[in-house]
């Protein structure tokens, strides 16, 4: 057992700069954005020579991309997925729909600002984010890891109470299992 | 028979039956019934079944706020004829009642229950107790004309500041390139 905080620095070091070399992205897509990871991963920009590769489910994955708008139906779901993930989990908001609601700002149906629902580590601006762009957002978030900065699901367990509130505001219906971890 | 033809022929079979159905001709391979709402189930099942107009494209909703009516626009397809017949109808706004014909084309459930929830329009004895598309919705019908979008949204959702001072980036893009904006596109500007 390592109790000496100089050795789990050094153990940290090692966690980080593994899992920085292992990203998994869930293949989930909501909204238009899901249309520019194929391209991202296909031979042209070939997004697995950085350890970004995608996963099936959402227990094997470690980034969840929110590509592009989110109605509130799909939030529900994307909340379901996002709390199944297992650490270390990261979330990258992808498009300007995930930051300030896009085009879709005064839609009845979408969300705005996703940071009030899901911890998010690195946005990636553009309408549409061209691969370029994804690849600099991933490594953005690699960098975020290796320095030990992209601690979201942390922050989401220490507010969930807070996002709970939010998210709860947009469906006031809630039946979903409450985890906890 | 040329296209002329098959119109002439489609408009005595249904005058026959329907004496007050008012047609309206268009060029290329459509015409349009308007007719009574009593008459939807009857028209339509006299066309799919007499007539070959057995596809059934779309079923459609105008609202027409300012003379208090909802136009419900039924969409049938012959593919023999290679023929689109467009069945149209008013009802009030105020109480959207319509009969429900989904046992004449099963999909057309689908298409009722869209209505039902995107204008509020009422299906008499549609099978489908549940919620379509808008999940734990509070707010009115969404696709109606008089439904503000902009403010409902601004009440149910957060905003990211720094939206309130963008600029309009027509004027900002002809004042760089010194290009003129276009008769027809000056009425779209802010």
């Amino acid at each position: 057992m390592i109790n000496d905080k100089n050795s789990q620095k050094i153990v940290d070091i090692i966690q980080n700069w593994s899992r920085k070399h292992s990203i998994w992205v869930l293949a989930y897509g909501t909204g238009c954005g899901a249309i520019e990871i194929p391209p991202t991963m296909t031979s042209r920009y070939d997004a697995e020579r950085l350890g970004v590769r995608g996963a099936a489910t959402p227990r094997q994955a470690d980034v969840l991309l929110i590509t592009g708008y989110l109605t509130t139906k799909t939030l529900k779901r994307v909340i379901r997925v996002y709390e199944q993930m297992q650490d270390p989990k990261y979330v990258i908001g992808f498009g300007s729909c995930t930051i300030n609601g896009g085009m879709y700002y005064d839609s009845y149906n979408t969300i705005k600002v996703l940071d009030k629902y899901l911890p998010v580590d690195v946005y990636i601006n553009g309408c549409m984010p061209r691969p370029e762009a994804v690849l600099a957002g991933f490594g953005k978030l690699q960098q975020l890891i290796a320095e030990g900065k992209a601690n979201g699901a942390t922050k989401y367990k220490e507010n969930l109470e807070w996002y709970r509130g939010n998210q709860k505001k947009i469906i006031p219906n809630w039946v979903m299992p409450e985890y906890n971890w | 028979m040329n296209m002329q033809e098959i119109k002439e022929n489609l408009i005595t079979h249904v005058k026959a039956n329907f004496p007050e159905a008012a047609e309206k001709e268009f060029d290329g391979n459509r015409l349009d019934f308007n007719v009574d709402k009593q008459c939807i189930p009857s028209i339509l099942t006299y066309l799919k079944d007499r007539l070959g107009y057995i596809h059934l494209s779309h079923i459609a909703c105008v609202d027409w706020l300012e003379e208090g009516e909802f136009e419900i626009i039924f969409i049938v397809w012959s593919p023999e004829e290679k023929m689109k017949v467009f069945i149209r109808t008013r009802i009030d706004r105020e109480k959207p009642v319509m009969p429900n014909i989904d046992m004449i084309w099963r999909q057309a459930n689908t298409y009722e229950r869209e209505l039902r929830e995107m204008f509020g329009v009422e299906f008499i004895g549609l099978e489908a107790p549940d919620e379509f598309l808008l999940e734990d919705w509070g707010g009115p019908p969404p696709m109606r004309r008089d439904f503000d979008t902009e403010a409902y949204a601004d009440d149910t959702f957060w905003h990211r500041p720094g939206r309130e001072d963008a600029l309009d980036v027509r004027e900002e893009i002809i004042r760089r390139s010194r290009e003129e904006i276009p008769d027809f596109a000056k009425k779209y500007s802010r």
